[in-house]
């Protein structure tokens, strides 16, 4: 338990300042979790680093260079050059835009999609949500990576069709926690109360229901963004994502495997990069899970 | 499939040969019917059936799956019974990080950098390549090893988590308060007591986990040149053969979902208290 609830009056003596103390509760949260806060940083950081692309990268991440072939790290190509002479700092640079773009987009439409299909299943129950709930059922027989590569293979390769393929893939988790979430919050004495005030079921599920789910859903995106980065990553590495040149951080692993005995490096920075962020990711959305969802773990 | 200079002729003897002259839910309803029947068709590149192939490159994945799941579950019950009863230690905080690091780490850069250092630095073992378990098991091992701990690590990371937490949670209850305070050891406690009642969460994740054990085939057996069922996926849809692609899709799905019901029917006899039909269902 948390000490902020520990003391009815206390809270209720501090209500007319209810967001000072929401803060306060937040900074002394973060600063137990010293963990958090750096992967909150980290996050940060990658998504300037993907809005300042073209101030960070430096050198065109698609100019080609046949007199700088593969060659090791050095102070002008700080991660070195792949098989055509491209800066790998560059592209690198550039990927965080891609992963990023893939990785929220993704996973925004996996929401636009299916929270109001969860509300919808979880508030008017009966038929509606029996329907809902097999369909969901019959989406979540696919593994999700094996369903996006299915879509894919319908749609053709490219950024746009695997943000779409991995949101889709990412719909039915969201379907159903929205739905679980709505069936106990619907049940709840001030959804009752609102509903006996007269307030109608557009009113009720998006003045009541859904703010009291919503830092849920926020937790379980946090969850997800960095799968759906990975599963980015893991399609363009197939060939089935980002198309080259353009600089996937996928796409410049699946090449890098191919030099791995003359330019290991080619291999080390795309990763890594994969790794800090969906590690800070998830480092940050541990953090949150406690801020938000405070049930001891 | 006709060639590129392929006369009207050609083109519509194709589409009679493969029926694509009927309406799409005419074809589509044909597709089950036979599938029912076990017949999924034939590769249109190889003109194998499509049941052969699968039946040929399953084997392999299955033996990639069970010994990733061996090293998986090797490494993540110890690790998270071992984090739960020393919480808050420096074990713990270890064997935390270590799965924090593990969801986080995409498999196939793990898998490259493993070729990286193992196979390119120190020779030890084969980057890629497979020997079938008949011909020469110790090869077969050897070469198996890299993909299975790539596969393991995902999983393994998931499943610590799991059993740390509901170990903590068992560990909690009364009846481990009656069994210390009876006289039994802490082992005892441990191993006879709280390991077994932890199990049940750890199982239906790894019911769940089956699916990105699945997905992580198809990447791991890309990597390390595994020619199972991950690689026939990738390879029938980049050669666009319809029928393999669609067989592929219907056993994945199928063996998932019977995957999972066989999880469920696990849970019975982990805990006898859970009886099949005796609580309301709620998905």
């Amino acid at each position: 338990m948390s000490p902020s609830t520990t003391a009815p009056a206390a809270v209720l003596a501090s209500a007319p300042s209810a967001e000072p103390s929401r803060l306060a509760r937040a900074w002394r949260q973060a600063r137990h979790r010293p963990a958090s806060v750096v992967g909150a940083v980290v996050v940060l950081l990658f998504v300037a680093t993907a809005i300042g692309a073209p101030w960070i990268g430096g050198a065109d991440p698609m100019q080609a260079d046949w007199k700088q072939v593969r060659k090791a790290p050095t102070l002008a190509h700080p991660f070195g050059t792949d098989d055509l002479g491209r800066d790998n700092f560059a592209r690198v640079v550039w990927g965080a835009r891609i992963s990023m773009q893939a990785g929220v987009f993704s996973i925004l439409l996996a929401i636009a999609v299916g929270v109001p299909l969860g509300l919808v299943a979880g508030f008017y129950r009966g038929a509606v949500d029996q329907t809902i709930m097999r369909l969901t059922d019959a989406w979540l027989a696919f593994p999700f990576l094996i369903l996006a590569i299915g879509l894919v293979t319908i749609m053709g390769p490219s950024l746009t069709n695997a943000t779409i393929a991995i949101g889709l893939g990412a719909t039915p988790t969201y379907i159903r926690l929205t739905r679980g979430l709505v069936l106990a919050t619907a049940a709840e004495d001030y959804v009752q109360g609102a509903r006996a005030l007269g307030a109608g079921d557009l009113r009720l599920m998006s003045r009541h229901v859904l703010p009291n789910i919503a830092s849920s859903l926020l937790v379980q995106a946090t969850i997800s963004i960095p799968i759906a980065i990975i599963a980015e990553a893991v399609l363009s590495f197939l060939g089935l994502g980002v198309q080259p040149p353009a600089p996937s951080w996928g796409t410049m692993l699946n090449t890098a495997q191919q030099f791995l005995e003359t330019a290991p490096w080619m291999a080390w920075w795309p990763g890594l990069a994969i790794f800090s962020l969906t590690l800070s990711f998830n480092l940050a959305g541990d953090g949150l899970r406690d801020l938000l969802d405070p049930r001891d773990y | 499939m006709a060639g590129t200079d392929a006369d009207a002729a050609g083109i519509e003897a194709i589409r009679e040969k493969y029926g694509l002259r009927d309406p799409i839910p005419f074809q589509y309803l044909r597709w089950v019917g036979l599938a029912l029947r076990g017949d999924l068709g034939n590769s249109i590149r190889t003109s194998e059936s499509v049941i052969t192939t699968v039946a040929t490159k399953l084997p392999i994945t299955i033996e990639l799956a069970f010994l990733s799941l061996l090293i998986a579950v090797g490494i993540a019950i110890p690790a998270g019974v071992l984090a739960a009863v020393r919480r808050n230690t420096f074990w713990d905080m270890l064997a935390s990080g270590a799965s924090l690091g593990g969801v986080s780490i995409p498999n196939f850069w793990l898998g490259i950098m493993l070729i990286l250092f193992f196979s390119v630095r120190l020779g030890w073992l084969p980057a890629s390549g497979f020997v079938p378990i008949r011909e020469s098991p110790l090869d077969n091992l050897q070469r198996m090893l890299m993909p299975a701990f790539v596969l393991g690590t995902a999983l393994a990371a998931v499943l610590m988590r799991q059993t740390r937490n509901s170990m903590i949670e068992v560990m909690s209850t009364d009846y481990i308060r009656t069994a210390y305070s009876k006289g039994l050891a802490g082992r005892a406690v441990v191993f006879r007591h709280a390991i077994r009642n932890s199990l049940i969460p750890v199982v239906t994740i790894l019911g769940l986990q089956m699916g990105a054990l699945m997905s992580g085939a198809v990447v791991t057996e890309q990597i390390f040149v595994v020619p199972g069922f991950g690689r026939l996926i990738v390879e029938s849809v980049f050669t666009r053969d319809y029928p393999l692609v669609q067989g592929v899709v219907l056993i994945t799905a199928s063996s998932y979902v019977l995957i999972n019901l066989l999880v469920d029917l696990s849970y019975s006899l982990l805990n006898p208290r859970i009886r099949i039909g005796g609580m309301p269902r709620e998905s």
